[in-house]
Formats: C-alpha cells, structure tokens, sequence
C-alpha cells in the first residue's frame, strides 16, 4: 500500500459518506454543508489524478460561489423542511433498490469493461516541469476558442435570466430626482384659491 | 517550447453564428435605451438579426462540409438547412406571438434576447462537430428557454412549468455528459468524426462504448420528449405562456434532430444496430401512449403536447431505418411537424388576448361562424398533425412508415398506422367542434396583418407541400447526402 | 478467488475511479428519487451527478493521456454554475408566488 493508495480510499470513503448525508440530511443547511466536504475530497481525488487546476478551481468556484449561492437561498426562503421529509422513509425502499441496481449493472459493466482483457490503460507521464494549469490554459485559449465564447454567452444568459427573473422594482424605496427638484416652478407647490373672507349669512 | 498561440481559424463558415451574436448584443444595449412604450424598437431589430443570420446562411451555404476552429464547428448542407428553417421558425414565432406577449407584459427586451441567445444556442448545436460545442449549445438554448417559461412571473403555473422543466433537464444533461464521458473513455476523443474513424478502426472498448450509448440515447430523448422520458412535455407545454409553448415546440426540435444525428449518425454510426434497437423502443411507446393519452385531454396545449410526443414517435420511426432514406423521412417529418405546430399553435395564441388564454377545446367551438379562414386554417394544422391527406403530414407519415418497411419492421409500421388512426380521434374532434358546434366565446378576432399573411401562408403551405412534396424532400436528401 | 478482494484494494486503477463515479452518479439518482418533494436538495443531487461525471472525465483524461478530459471539465463547471444560478432564480420565484418548494404543492398541471 502507497500513500497514494492510502489517500485515494481516505479520500473516496469520505467522498461517498458525505454523498450519502447530502440526499439524506434532515436539514437543506446540514446538505449544503455536506455537499461542500464532498467537493472538497473529490477535489482531492482529482489531484490524485493530476488534474490540479481543476482540483483547485473546484474548491474555488464551487465552494466559494455555487454553494454560497445554495446556502444563501436555503437560508433566505423560510421553509418548513420538516414537512417535506413526509413520505422520505416511504420512498426508501424504491429509492435504494433503484439506485443498488444502476451502481451494480454499473459497476459490472465498468469493472467488466476493463479488467478481463489485462488493458487497463497505463496512465500518463508527465516530466517534472509540467504545469497542468499552462497546459489547461495554452489550449483553451487557442485550440478551444469556439467553445471557450460559447462558455461566455453561456454566462452571460445567466446574469440576463437571474437579473430579469428575480430583479423587483422596490416601490417603496424613496429617492430624490435633482432634476425634478431644480426644475419645481411656484406653480407646483403653491395653489392660490379664492376665499371668501367671512362665511355667508 | 511552448508553441506561438494562434487564433488563425477560418472565421467565415460561422458568419451566421456571429452576425447573430453581435446582434443579440447590440439589441441587449440598445433596449436599455428604448423607452417603454417604443419597445417595438427592440422586436423589428430582432426581426432583422434573425433575417441578418438567415440571409448569412444563405451566403456561406456549404454543398461540401467545412470544418474550423480546431475542428470543432463543421459548415455543412444539413448544418445550413437545418440552420435556416431555425431561423424562419423563430421569425415566425416573434411576428405570432407579439399581441400575446404584450397583452401579457412579456413584450419585453429580455424576451428578445432570450430568444435569440436560444437560436444561437440552436445553431451552436446544429453546427456542432465536437461533444463539447454540441453540449455547450444545448446548454446555451436549454437556460435562455428556462428563463424563456419562467419570465412570466405573475403566473404561478409558468413558473411551476420552468421549474420541472429545469430539474428534468438538468437531469437529461446529466446523462448526456455521463454518455459522453463513456464514449470519451471508449474511444479517447471528443471530435465526432474522429470518434467514428476510431470505432471503425477496432480501437474502441466496446463494452464501455455501448454503456455510454445508452445514456446518450437517455438524454436525446429526454430532449425530444420521447416515451418514457416524456414526463416533462405535458406540463410545460400547458403551463408555460403559449407564446414560449409555441417556441419550445418548434425550433428546438431541429436543434434536437440536428443533435441526434450529430451524435448517433455522425459518431456512432458503427453501433447503429445497438441504437436502432433502443430506438424502436422510444419509437413505439411514444406513437401509442402520445395518441392514447392524447384522447382524454380537454386542454389545447396539454391536447398538442401529446400530439408532440406521439409525432416524435412517428419520427424516430423514420431515423430507426438507418439509412439515408430513413434520415430524410425522419428530417422531412420534422420540417412538417414543425410547419403544422406552428400553424396551430399560432391559432391558439390568435384566439387568446388579454387577461383570457384559448385554452380549452371548447374555446374552439363554432370558430366557422366566428371566422371561416381561420377554421380552415386550423383544419389544415390539425389534418397535417394527424396525417390527412392531401395535407403534407400525410405524406410525412407515408415516407416514415416506407422507411421502417424497408428495412423489414412491418411490424412497427403497422402499429404506427394504427396509431396515427387512433391520434386522427382527437384532432378530428377539434374540427368538429369548430365547424358543427356554436361559438361559447362571441369576441371578434383580431391580429395584425403581418401576422395575418403569414399566418395563412403557414396553413397554404401545409397543403402546397402535400400536394408537391418532391421540393421538400428532396431539399432533405440532398442536404444529408451532401453532409453525411 | 482469494486474490480477488485484495485487488479491489490494490493500488488504485481507472475502474476505480469508474466505479467510483458510478457510486456517486448512483447516490444521486436515489437523492432525486428519495427527496422528490424538496425541490433543493434535488439540484444538489443534480450537483452529485456532475461531480460524478467530471470524475470520469479526469480519471479517462489522466488514463488517456489527453488534456481534452479535463478541458470538457473545465466548461462543466462553468456550465454548471450558471445553471445553478439559473435554476436557483427560478426557485425564489417558485417561493414567492406558490409560497413553497414542495413538489407536492406543484400540482396545478396535471392531466
């Protein structure tokens, strides 16, 4: 046993235990939290493989941003999460006969694919001034241009949808308008009426 | 060592994509600065992006496939066909649904760009010569529609609709990447073209190979609505503004075409035996459960959704056949779906207004009385939809059902016809109440004359291509043969 | 067959990693099937799925010796977060007009 072998079971052990509490956490928060452990390990098991930048940009984007974003709205809307847990047990046994048998019939075809022929493919070498991060970059930049403006459209339909879906005019905020203020005429604010000085008898 | 960068690509095979990319972005800024009630401002300069790009199209049209940015993106006759029909679909779509859209509030600068951001996710798809730029596009097109279903906001069923729609397709995506990964893994590349070079060469670990063809298989009906991944078409269909109903029903159905045959005929045509088996599956759950639910529906959308799910059938019918003539029929059927929904989603947004959706069946009851040319046109819709003759679905149905003969599954071609007899129940009885009943609703039809014209060359064209379809079809063969 | 479970704890190889993403892409299918009246914990589950995917993309990547794996991951995860932000919009909104998450609420359209 390497310290790699030792890692990657640390690393996948902790990875599915926490998988496991996303889907079954009493409480969305206690998901969310579990959630970012499991991208944690996962970022882990992927510097295993070396894909550092990736690993990295894992733990940066989706930790720091997509699941504060998820926390977020958790905490936001005021949920009563334990009325929706109706029926959780219920659906147990479906849920976890399904799910056994997509990892078995999975996990058969993916053993199977592999180990009976001897091929399992030998992994890469890389020399000791490799930088996965340049690597990753030299070709997004060049090679994967195309897909690389089609990402940016991407992320610019999620500002446009994000802002026109949630964005609320506040009816109640008040603000002055310099513009109107200057241009205020006696007209305006003052209303001259006629008056009788005494009442009528 | 490092190599000098280079973004030396031929820029010109994606002139339609970048016209309407500029364009969306130009429309997006120049909408900040219309003031509201000259928001037409914004739709003609839609308008005239999406007929930009088509006229784009038209100019670089391709009879021999090129391929550019890191072969990434091919130009190809099927590419620009399917490109073009896109474009118009979507021009019709603005030009129907304006009155609807801003009786509602939905006349809007996001609608627009949206919509076109949509398109261009469409195109991106269509044109897509690699897993990455055909996943990126569905993407692109599947979040502008997310947004496009739940942007009516003060309607709690839109918003209902948008939010099934995205956790199934959020899910479809899933599969479809864990498809992809497998067939990555199988083959070692992403390029579609040289994913079918590696298959046939023997290097590819077929086990794994067949494992990810499933879940691609999965996702591209999730896509198309195919039976039984069919649970989210009813109630987006029903529940998203029939304006938007009317887009996801149409255009994103070349995309999803133009997406299958990317995938199963340009890269995995070496397998074709073990998808045509799962095909005749979606095929035949989708041509019975479609007609059979359809029956019992007293809502229009839901009644068309369907009709959706049961007319893909009749399409995978045609793809299953593996051969040239089954990609064309397959292709001819999707243009004259799409033509015929149109037609008659048009008609249901022509019946709404404001504050009041043409929803039920009975809001078409005695629409002779009210209007004899938009009953006839209706007819037309609902002939084409079922597969009368002489309108052009009937010859749409006919080359499938050959294609599927052909190549000995009379079987299936022989429930396909009883479907499509059982399917002529519910759109019969829309004209039956049309023509034979008297009208609930008494409000006088009105619409634009823009809307009008095409409209009505909508319908006529239902009958016109019926009655000489060798154009059409041929338009289709040549495009495969020359791309594939 | 004795050597056999001993070389499931061998020196991890790609059906590891495989099979790895097969448990996960598993877990998150019976998340979706467990959870199917919390609109949230369904998009973390759809969250899973994609950790379980890009798993595969990188061990393929690093098996094959070929960057284009982790670049496909690389645009997921963009990809992703948009959807997220995306579908996470339409989840406030879902909140403010039917006043819930719950699927079971999400019963107007039925037929």
């Amino acid at each position: 046993m390497t310290a790699q072998t030792v890692i990657f079971y640390a690393f996948a052990a902790i990875l599915v235990f926490a998988a496991l509490r996303v889907i079954t956490s009493r409480n969305p928060v206690h998901s969310a939290l579990w959630l970012v452990l499991s991208f944690f390990s996962s970022a882990g098991v992927w510097m295993l493989l070396h894909a550092e930048f990736l690993a990295i940009a894992l733990v940066l984007v989706y930790v720091g941003a997509v699941m504060v974003l998820f926390l977020f709205v958790v905490m936001m809307l005021d949920v009563n999460f334990d009325k929706m847990r109706e029926g959780f047990r219920g659906y147990i046994p479906v849920g976890a006969t399904v799910g056994l048998l997509i990892l078995v019939e999975m996990a058969l075809v993916l053993i199977g694919g592999y180990l009976p022929a001897g091929a399992t493919p030998s992994p890469g070498q890389t020399g000791p001034g490799y930088s996965n991060t340049s690597a990753l970059g030299r070709q997004i930049y060049t090679d994967y241009a195309f897909p690389f403006e089609i990402a940016a459209v991407i992320l610019l339909v999620a500002i446009i949808a994000a802002i026109a879906l949630t964005h609320r005019t506040r009816r109640e905020t008040k603000y002055q308008n310099p513009n109107e203020q200057v241009k205020v005429s006696r007209a305006d604010r003052l209303r001259i009426i006629d008056m009788p000085l005494e009442k009528k008898e | 060592m490092p190599s000098v960068a280079t973004l030396a690509f031929d820029y010109v095979p994606a002139l339609p994509e970048i016209v309407l990319l500029v364009s969306a972005c130009a429309v997006l800024m120049i909408d900040l600065f219309v003031p509201e009630p000259r928001r037409h401002v914004s739709y003609w300069l839609t308008l005239l992006s999406v007929a930009a790009t088509a006229s784009a199209i038209l100019y670089v049209f391709h009879n021999t496939p090129v391929r550019t940015f890191g072969n990434m993106f091919v130009a190809d006759a099927f590419g620009d066909v399917l490109n073009f029909l896109t474009c118009l679909t979507v021009i019709l779509m603005l030009v129907y649904s304006r009155g609807y859209l801003a009786a509602r509030g939905l006349f809007r600068g996001e609608t627009f760009v949206l919509a076109m951001f949509a398109l261009l996710g469409m195109m991106v798809m269509i044109s897509a010569n690699h897993f990455l730029t055909l996943y990126l596009g569905l993407e692109l097109m599947s979040l502008s529609l997310y947004a496009l279903v739940a942007l009516h906001r003060e309607s709690g069923t839109a918003v209902e609709a948008a939010m099934k729609y995205f956790v199934l397709g959020a899910l479809a995506s899933g599969l479809l990447l864990y498809g992809m990964s497998m067939i990555y893994g199988a083959t070692g590349t992403l390029e579609i073209n040289r994913v079918t070079t590696i298959i046939f060469g023997g290097h590819a670990n077929r086990t794994i190979l067949i494992f990810g063809l499933v879940f691609v298989v999965s996702a591209i009906a999730f896509k198309l609505g195919a039976v039984p991944y069919h649970m989210w078409v009813p109630d987006v269909y029903q529940g998203a503004p029939t304006a938007i109903t009317l887009f996801i029903g149409t255009a994103p159905e070349f995309a999803a075409f133009a997406f299958m045959t990317r995938m199963l005929v340009g890269s995995l045509a070496a397998v074709a035996f073990d998808w045509q088996g799962m095909l005749i599956v979606l095929s035949l759950l989708s041509m019975i459960v479609g007609n059979v639910i359809a029956i019992s529906q007293s809502n229009v959308k839901r009644m068309l959704a369907y009709s959706a799910i049961a007319n893909m059938g009749f399409m995978l019918m045609g793809f299953l056949a593996a051969n040239v003539n089954g990609y064309s029929a397959a292709m001819f059927y999707v243009v004259t779906y799409v033509m015929s929904s149109l037609a008659g989603f048009g008609l249901v947004l022509l019946l709404s207004r404001a504050g009041f959706e043409a929803e039920n069946l009975d809001d078409f009851k005695g629409l002779n009385q009210r209007s004899p040319w938009y009953a006839f046109l209706m007819l037309l819709a609902m002939f084409s939809l079922a597969g009368v003759p002489p309108t052009v679905g009937f010859y749409a149905k006919f080359a499938v059902i050959e294609a599927a003969v052909d190549v000995g599954l009379v079987w299936l071609a022989v429930v396909a016809v009883l479907a499509s007899l059982i399917g002529a129940f519910y759109y019969v009885r829309i004209v039956k109440l049309m023509y034979f009943d008297d009208p609930v609703d008494k409000a006088p039809l009105a619409a634009r004359s823009d809307m009008q014209v095409l409209l009505s060359l909508n319908g006529l064209s239902l009958l016109f291509f019926g009655i000489f379809p060798q154009q059409l079809m041929g338009m289709c063969v040549v495009a495969l043969t020359r791309s594939y | 067959m004795g050597g056999f479970d001993l070389s499931l704890l061998s020196q991890p190889t790609l059906s590891h990693y495989l099979v790895l993403g097969a448990i996960l892409f598993a877990i998150s299918v019976i998340g979706i099937f467990l959870n199917r009246r919390n609109v949230i914990i369904m998009l973390m589950a759809i969250e899973l799925m994609l950790l379980a995917v890009n798993l595969n993309f990188i061990a393929f990547s690093y098996y094959l010796d070929d960057t284009a794996g982790q670049i496909f991951v690389f645009f997921i995860l963009t990809v992703a977060a948009a959807e997220s932000a995306i579908g996470l919009a339409i989840l406030v909104l879902l909140f403010r007009s039917v006043g819930s998450i719950d699927v079971e609420d999400l019963r107007t359209l039925r037929g």
